[in-house]
């Protein structure tokens, strides 16, 4: 009896999962139908919010007073009851790994802060643009030489320089014995998952890094698809991590630092902006072929663009180029800096236009003018 | 970068790079945190830090100490009998590599006799294709997953450095357009040479096979996953050995994890026709996870044990996450060292299995402090059976449980004998073995009907392991064995179940009654051929046979009852037996996924406020990602920024009006608190709004659930998590 009732289970748990897998399809259709559905009403647009100025916007986001300061304060209190478990499994000779909602960047460092005394820690912060893996090595090189050098009390003080090493033999010699064998560098690597982390190669290496057995790693993930960065032999054999979930809804105030304001006058305002500065730094008659081809744009904003011919005798006539050759070194300036592109005519002739919307480009001409 | 200002005080990083900071640590004024991984025999007649009177935090220390020193002992234990065990597996493939290698040596050295000219230039100009050719030995694993085998190849470098090969160690990594075919020359170089140059030459490899010491040995390259290298730097390698093969004798061992199809589409053909390939064929991956578990989860030499419900889990770990034995090493591995930290007594179980255990156990239970003392007979599988139990009670409670578990696996042994010929998985039947509800009821049915056994003994409901269970399957099997099989089985019984003389008895009339039984059917078989009378000897000689099958499947049954006690059903199994599932599943399957857009959908249960607390609604003071999360739900794939923004905005301000309603009725004692959510909600201005949702919008990008705007579409984002 019990075992049926223990094959039921099974075969629930084996529904549930099936079950799981179809409400992910499912809501994924629902999703695309939702969204052709409404496509049929009128789309609001971003520039119907009276967006404010970028400037105002950042200051306002550097002032924002967080929410539940207390609550969070409280809730990274409680995970310092776990910091005993992580060290115990760190010396069980995995590596942690950290995941949840919310910077972990100050938990992650606490932690190392109380429980590795001992030990050199080296931190590699993976949310910035570009990260030298190499570099990392020869770091950890470095920080465990000073360390094991130490505890030996050797009396030469000379420092060995790894920055000519190849990473293989920096590499191995993290890997090999030493006579104190307990002896570790800690790396806090915060947002392994990072822009400046996200290729194959910076991956492998840190995996190579991770598998010695004088390094053991303490890394956070923030992206829900983390996991694709490796394949089997990396978790299974180099990383070997051990899962922890710690949601601390901390800001991410450095994380973020790069990433663009989605308000930040929207993409339209974005590029009307860089396409004025670059028209600042033209000569004024460059700025009025602009203007030309800006002109015809709104005049007949359905036709693909002004032709060749077109802005040539416009241009002449108002004395703008005298010849084919000076109009075309402004259009290869124009196109250079994408201020204006080319797209062929239903008669095969190439024709200019703007890439900017109608508002952009009538708020350009004001600024222009 | 502020972090000064945080609960968290940051000790010194003096940031010499922008990525990379190198922590200047302090040194502790406490003691020693750091426990010596390298010491392995704990040291019990040390002093007790409780009885010397120092504090509990000290005494916890001590014995965290204790347990972690337990587990690196047990784990290296289990390492070393893994690896036992894959070597037996692997001995014989090695040795056949090994002798193919001194024999296809052996044939290029005989080669080079006719090419003494060459041998001497410094380019060896050799027209014969024969021999260009390349010895190549494939190995054929049979898996798919690649990850088991690399140790497998490991190994196989070893024995064949051990046996006196110049030996390197490729892999895909190697073999990628990027480093070019440069790339894993200076790889074989590094190996190889031990004054390793940067230049990648081959000039210099046959230089240096050209020195005295080295030019006796062959040069072995072995690449373990050669699926992923990339065919055409592969292809480039393999010509460029085979025009050196006389100067420098290399062979070269492929391991091929799917089959020789892939490697024809993996090289050209000019590429192939170099190599002369021999087959070889690895151990399937389902016989080494059969023997890896039978030594490590099943025979009665290892200290740590899973529970039932582990057991089911790592299964369906094995069966439905990964497939890898590596990953189901590593699962293990993790449920062993979450025990140790979980459980405070694990330590008294590491030297369970040392021949001197008995004194070690009771010096070990002697210096436990009261407290540690009082737990162990608080365990739930003690309750209410020992109340203020004394050190020899825990002893031989312990004791106790060493007896239960080697028997228990002693007949699981058995059982497994004759699984092997069922060809079921060990796994399936250790889990079904293990399970203590299933005994339970096994021996609940036995007490409530005694006389219905001997009359039923068909009906397979009697025992608890389920009526198509694993166990009853064997038993049944065994029912259908041949002479030969029962005997060899019944003789491997007989090895097993040495402790117990009850049993070895019955054995031993059982082998005699078969020898018997054999003889006479041979006899009458003899009988039967000189009278051609085969139907009525046949039959009782069947019949015979019947009888001796239906005895040893008696006695299987007997044994599964009266021995093979789960180990969960026994006091104080907690101390061996690490039980906590959900523990185990969390450190091994970090699924972000769909555990971030949980944290973001209930955020109000991690912060734990007491303004959030209405499930239903949204409310302006739960956290802005929380809110635009949600918000974000309601939409398609592709959400709309301006409605998207508005509904935040509204969401936001509702507390104003809210809030404006509650002044207006509530009483003057709550003016004040009313009055400040008030102004903080004045306060919002459209730009602070604003910022607070670029922010949430910004978090929501980090965590990788929505894409920007595209250029196409600059007024939506994208979605790209749908549901959990």
């Amino acid at each position: 009896m019990e075992g049926g009732q223990e094959q039921t289970r099974e075969e629930n748990a084996d529904l549930d999962e099936e079950e799981q897998d179809f409400t992910f399809s499912r809501n994924y259709f629902l999703s695309k139908e939702h969204a052709s559905g409404k496509k049929s009403t009128a789309t609001r647009k971003l520039s119907d919010i009276t967006l404010v100025d970028e400037q105002k916007l950042r200051e306002a986001v550097a002032e924002i007073t967080p929410k539940h300061e207390k609550e969070i304060k409280s809730l990274l209190r409680r995970y310092k009851d776990s910091y005993q478990q992580w060290f115990f499994q760190l010396r069980c000779g995995f590596n942690l790994l950290f995941y949840g909602f919310g910077s972990k960047k100050l938990l992650l460092e606490d932690f190392c802060n109380t429980s590795m005394v001992d030990n050199g820690v080296i931190v590699i912060n993976g949310y910035l643009q570009s990260i030298n893996v190499k570099q990392v090595a020869v770091a950890i090189a470095e920080v465990f030489w000073n360390q094991i050098k130490n505890n030996r009390k050797s009396r030469s003080k000379k420092s060995k320089s790894f920055d000519s090493e190849p990473i293989e033999d920096i590499l191995s010699f993290l890997d090999r014995e030493h006579c104190d064998d307990d002896n570790f560098v800690c790396v806090i690597i915060h947002n392994i998952d990072g822009p400046g982390l996200r290729n194959s190669d910076s991956q492998q290496y840190l995996a190579r890094i991770a598998s010695c057995s004088h390094v053991c790693i303490i890394a956070s993930v923030d992206h829900v698809n983390a996991p694709l960065l490796w394949n089997k032999k990396m978790v299974r054999k180099q990383f070997n991590w051990c899962w922890y979930h710690v949601p601390t809804f901390e800001a991410y105030k450095v994380e973020g630092i790069f990433f663009p304001l989605i308000l930040a006058g929207g993409v339209a305002a974005q590029s009307a902006k860089t396409a004025l500065i670059v028209l600042q730094s033209l000569t004024p008659n460059a700025q009025s072929v602009f203007k030309i081809i800006v002109e015809h744009q709104l005049a007949y904003p359905k036709e693909e663009g002004m032709p060749r011919s077109k802005l040539y005798n416009s241009c002449r006539e108002r004395f703008l180029v005298s010849s084919q050759m000076t109009m075309n070194s402004h259009l290869t300036e124009f196109k250079d800096h994408e201020l204006v592109k080319t797209r062929k005519h239903s008669e095969g002739q190439d024709c200019f236009y703007v890439p900017l919307n109608t508002e952009a480009l009538e708020k350009l001409l004001l600024e222009v003018g | 970068m502020s972090v000064s200002d945080s609960e968290f005080p940051l000790k010194e990083f003096d940031a010499s790079d922008h990525n990379l900071q190198k922590a200047s640590l302090q040194k502790p004024e406490l003691q020693e945190t750091r426990p010596k991984k390298t010491k392995r025999k704990i040291d019990m007649s040390s002093k007790n830090p409780l009885v010397d009177g120092d504090s509990e935090e000290l005494t916890d220390q001590h014995y965290e100490k204790l347990r972690l020193c337990a587990f690196n002992e047990t784990w290296s234990k289990i390492e070393i009998t893994i690896k036992d065990v894959l070597e037996k597996i692997n001995i014989s493939l090695f040795e056949d590599v090994m002798k193919w290698i001194s024999e296809s040596f052996k044939e290029i050295r005989s080669c080079r006799g006719e090419f003494v000219r060459e041998l001497m230039l410094s380019y060896p100009i050799v027209t014969d294709m024969i021999c260009k050719q390349i010895p190549t030995a494939l190995i054929l694993t049979k898996n798919m997953e690649f990850v088991d085998d690399l140790s497998t190849f490991q190994e196989l470098s070893a024995h064949l450095k051990l046996n006196g090969c110049h030996v390197a160690s490729l892999s895909s990594i190697d073999f990628t357009t990027k480093k070019g075919v440069g790339g894993c020359l200076r790889s074989l170089l590094r190996q190889l040479l031990v004054a390793s140059s940067d230049a990648a030459d081959i000039f210099v490899l046959a230089s240096w096979y050209s020195e005295q010491h080295n030019c006796n040995k062959p040069i072995v390259i072995v690449i373990d996953d050669t699926e992923q290298c990339s065919g055409p730097i592969l292809a480039e390698f393999i010509a460029m050995l085979s025009e050196w093969i006389i100067k420098i004798p290399i062979l070269l061992v492929f391991g091929v994890a799917t089959s020789l199809t892939s490697l024809r589409k993996l090289l050209p053909s000019d590429a192939l026709q170099y190599l002369q390939s021999c087959q070889f064929t690895s151990e399937s991956p389902q016989a080494r996870m059969n023997s890896i578990i039978e030594a490590v989860l099943v025979k009665p030499s290892s200290e740590f044990i899973v529970s039932h419900k582990v057991a089911v889990f790592l299964r369906n770990y094995f069966l439905r996450h990964d497939g890898t034995i590596t990953s189901f090493i590593q699962a293990l591995k993790v449920a062993c060292s979450k025990h140790f930290y979980t459980e405070p007594l694990s330590f008294l179980c590491c030297d369970l299995v040392d021949e001197d255990y008995e004194v070690l156990l009771a010096k070990k239970v002697e210096s436990l402090p009261r407290k540690l003392l009082d737990y162990a007979f608080c365990l739930p599988s003690c309750e209410g059976k020992m109340n203020n139990g004394t050190f020899k009670d825990l002893v031989q409670g312990i004791f106790e449980l060493k007896k239960t578990r080697r028997y228990w696996s002693m007949v699981l042994m058995c059982l497994l004998e004759v699984a092997k010929l069922n060809k079921l998985q060990l796994l399936d039947i250790f889990c079904e073995a293990a399970n203590p509800t299933s005994f339970k009821l096994q021996s609940s049915s036995h007490l409530q009907a005694p006389t219905a056994i001997s009359n039923t003994i068909h009906d397979m409901k009697i025992h608890g392991f389920g009526k198509n269970g694993f166990i009853n399957r064997i038993i049944n099997k065994t029912r259908d064995l041949q002479v030969v099989q029962l005997s060899r089985i019944l003789k491997t019984w007989e090895g097993y179940t040495k402790e117990i003389c009850e049993i070895q008895d019955k054995l031993k009339d059982l082998q005699t009654l078969l020898n018997a039984t054999d003889n006479d059917t041979r006899l009458k078989q003899q009988l039967s051929n000189v009278h051609r009378s085969t139907s009525r000897f046949s039959s009782f000689s069947g019949k015979d046979m019947m009888g001796v099958n239906e005895k040893v499947a008696l006695l299987m049954e007997g044994m599964v009852r009266d021995y093979m006690k789960p180990i969960e059903c026994i006091p104080f199994h907690e101390i061996i037996c690490f039980s906590l599932v959900d523990m185990l599943q969390e450190a091994l399957i970090g699924d972000p996924r769909k555990t971030i857009q949980t944290d973001l959908l209930h955020s109000h249960t991690y912060i734990q406020c007491c303004c959030c607390k209405d499930k239903n609604t949204l409310l302006p003071s739960m956290h802005d990602t929380s809110i635009v999360f949600t918000l974000a739900q309601e939409h398609g794939d592709l959400v709309n920024l301006h409605d998207w923004y508005e509904s935040y905005k509204s969401i936001i301000l509702s507390s104003r009006t809210k809030a404006r309603r509650k002044f207006n009725k509530s009483p003057a004692s709550k003016k004040g608190k009313v009055s400040s959510a008030l102004s903080d909600s004045s306060n919002l201005n459209e730009a602070t709004i604003q910022a607070r949702f670029c922010k949430a919008v910004t978090e929501l990008q980090i965590s990788g659930i929505i894409r920007m705007p595209s250029k196409r579409r600059p007024d939506y984002v994208q979605r790209i998590t749908f549901g959990l």
